[in-house]
């Protein structure tokens, strides 16, 4: 055996190890798919929209400026939507929640976490949101109060109440409140790395850079080298 | 082109004063290197690519950066802000960020090939013991490096993977308890400790830049090994090309195929599923909440499992260590005469079974402990050790293959 095939063998080997592992981490929970695209400006907006409305109330995305929201070409909001969105909060004031940590202990024993880096920060990421979003059951051993048992939740046990009223929802809401949790999914993903879009078409182009100059030194390496033997 | 350069004036007034022709001479145009080098020595050159992107990215990251854990809102600290002040704010602050976090897992990857590569040739033995040696050392630097730079993101790996190996010194009898204190700067991993792992981890590169120095330094005294691991007259145009133009183009395709999947991680998979970057590492450090599965990244974690294959944690470390030790005494351990694994058929399956091993090692230390990995890691453990312990009494069953005259 050469060095040459080994290390195909190794590559091999290491990858079938690397796959596997990540369908284990996958773990128990099985996650619902979640449809999302980050480059999608209409579901981003709306995916704004929730999280302004109903996740805003008690958590903050303090990395995200309202400034950020009208600069991101992904989301390119109008300054007027902007000073509806901040209120008396300033242009370059990341969007934080009115809920003091103080209160929020006191309704629901925690303080909920900044949702910035939510989606990097989990595993499963956008999925694991829109599963946990649409992912509120009846405890199956009846102990758990309605509205803190959540399938995907690591313990089942959750301190967030049922935020988009997914349990005993209406058959004719579904699709709507699947939407929602999509749409919020895909902005969480977003506001994650908010360069991820620009950092992709970049990459486009230096894939492309170095292939060509790969070639020519290919060319060159092979000529310069024609004559030993 | 050189040729144009070196016939300039200033080049002659530099010339003159510096010596500046013999050492291109010596070392480029005229150096000779062993024409039947295959693709695999072209990792030392990537190695001081990398070495070089992350010195670079390093130091427009740390005119952004704040080693500080004071909180800040919602749980996050300012060394955590800053990163993501580098993310989202400044111009191309990913880009640079991504470069070095990235760097770091590549930098690991080109580094055990280039010694995979030594190990499979036998370029570690007479008359390179040194090399080796002194990459052994620059190998414990990368590791300490890699270790400080974990920490500075603040986020839950960082704390929770510097506080595991920090209370390992704690472990070690007499002055354990002392050495941890003074490399947390305290009782616990807090700020002080923040701000003396920034400063290594500043530092430790720039040891590395001069430590690699003396690496091709002494590469450069006895010259290359080759692929047939035979002694070759270095002076006979049969055996051997110059490095500059021949090398330097070979090293310059390398690097440009090196560059093409490094971007392509960069800029299409940062994260690497969470082997790049660990999901965790995206939480802010919380000194209450203990991450569910607390691992090292990829590249330490080969070591992890010989340290967690003991049941007496002393015992354990001082496994780690010998681990790492033995590296040194390697050269003096293997005395075939003869060299590269291909004219050694024993030394050969023992050589692939060993790099298979590691991986495996590498497998178990990442992936929360059972009974089961448990087991498969104290076995490919002791196949470490196996391995080099057998070196001292393999010539004397080992029959090898006749070398070849020339190449
Ligand atoms: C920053 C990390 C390192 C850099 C930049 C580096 C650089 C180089 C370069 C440029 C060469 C000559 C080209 C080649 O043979 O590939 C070389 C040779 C060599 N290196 Fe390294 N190296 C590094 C780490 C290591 C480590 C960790 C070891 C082993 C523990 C090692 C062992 C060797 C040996 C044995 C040779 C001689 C190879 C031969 O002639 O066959 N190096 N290194």
């Amino acid at each position: 055996m050469n060095m040459k095939s080994m290390l195909l063998g190794l590559v091999a080997a290491t990858s079938m190890m690397v796959s596997t592992q990540v369908l284990a981490s996958g773990g128990d929970m099985h996650l619902k798919h979640a449809e999302i695209n980050v480059a999608d400006q209409e579901q981003l907006l709306r995916g704004l929209t929730v999280f302004t409305d109903v996740c805003m109330g008690c958590h903050s995305a303090k990395y995200v400026t309202y400034k950020g929201l009208m600069d991101y070409p992904e989301l390119g909001i109008s300054r007027e939507m902007a000073d509806e969105l901040r209120g008396d909060k300033a242009l370059t004031s990341g969007m934080t929640t009115d809920l003091s940590p103080e209160d929020a202990k006191e309704s629901y024993g925690k303080v909920p976490p900044d949702l910035s880096l939510i989606v990097p920060g989990r595993r499963g990421g956008a999925d694991y949101i829109y599963s946990l979003l649409t992912g509120y059951t009846h405890d199956p051993a009846g102990k758990v109060a309605d509205g803190n048992y959540n399938e995907v939740f690591p313990g089942h046990l959750i301190a967030m109440p049922d935020p988009l009223s997914w349990l005993d929802h209406d058959e004719a809401d579904t699709a709507d409140l699947e939407k929602q949790a999509n749409d919020v999914s895909a902005f969480l993903a977003f506001i994650g790395d908010p360069h991820q879009n620009e950092r992709r078409a970049i990459g486009g182009y230096v894939m492309g850079f170095l292939l060509l100059l790969a070639l020519v030194l290919f060319l060159l390496k092979r000529e310069i080298w024609k004559d030993v033997h | 082109m050189l040729d144009t350069i070196m016939k300039t004036k200033v080049f002659g007034w530099v010339d003159r004063r510096l010596g500046l022709e013999a050492i291109i001479k010596s070392q480029l145009t005229e150096y000779p290197a062993p024409k039947n080098l295959n693709w695999m020595w072209v990792f030392g050159a990537l190695a001081m690519t990398v070495l070089m992107l992350q010195v670079i990215t390093g130091i427009f990251l740390a005119m952004y950066y704040k080693p500080s854990a004071m909180l800040t809102d919602g749980g996050f600290s300012v060394a955590f802000d800053s990163v993501e002040r580098i993310m989202r704010d400044v111009n191309f602050g990913w880009l640079i960020r991504y470069m070095h976090a990235v760097g770091a897992s590549f930098f690991f990857l080109v580094v055990y090939i280039h010694m995979g590569r030594g190990m499979y040739y036998g370029s570690y033995k007479e008359p390179r013991e040194l090399i080796w040696i002194v990459g052994v050392v620059i190998l414990l630097i990368m590791q300490g490096a890699a270790f400080f730079g974990y920490l500075l993101p603040w986020g839950q790996m960082s704390f929770w993977g510097a506080t595991v190996i920090t209370n390992l010194f704690g472990a070690i009898p007499v002055l354990g308890e002392y050495i941890g204190q003074i490399l947390m700067g305290g009782f616990s991993v807090g700020d002080p400790t923040l701000n003396r792992f920034f400063s290594l981890h500043y530092l430790f590169p720039l040891l590395l830049v001069a430590i690699v120095g003396g690496h091709i330094h002494a590469l450069h005294t006895v010259h290359s090994n080759n692929p047939d691991g035979i002694d070759l007259d270095q002076h006979d145009p049969k055996n051997v090309v110059t490095f500059h133009p021949y090398v330097t183009m070979k090293d310059a395709f390398a690097v440009s195929v090196f560059l093409l999947f490094y971007s392509y991680v960069v800029f299409f998979n940062p994260q690497m599923g969470g082997y790049f970057i660990e999901v965790d590492n995206y939480v802010p450090a919380n000194n209450l909440q203990t991450p569910a599965h607390i691992a090292p990244v990829w590249y330490l974690t080969p070591w992890y499992t010989i340290l967690r294959s003991f049941e007496v944690k002393l015992v354990g470390i001082a496994a780690m260590g010998a681990s790492l030790a033995i590296l040194f005494v390697y050269p003096f351990l293997d005395r075939s005469k003869v060299r590269s694994a291909r004219y050694r058929p024993m030394y050969q399956g023992m050589v692939i079974m060993f790099f298979i091993d590691v991986i495996v090692l590498g497998y178990c230390g990442h992936s929360a402990p059972t009974e089961t990995l448990k087991l498969v890691g104290q076995i490919a453990t002791a196949y470490y050790f196996v391995f080099f312990l057998a070196l001292p009494f393999l010539p004397m069953i080992e029959k090898t293959r006749p070398l070849p005259e020339g190449v």
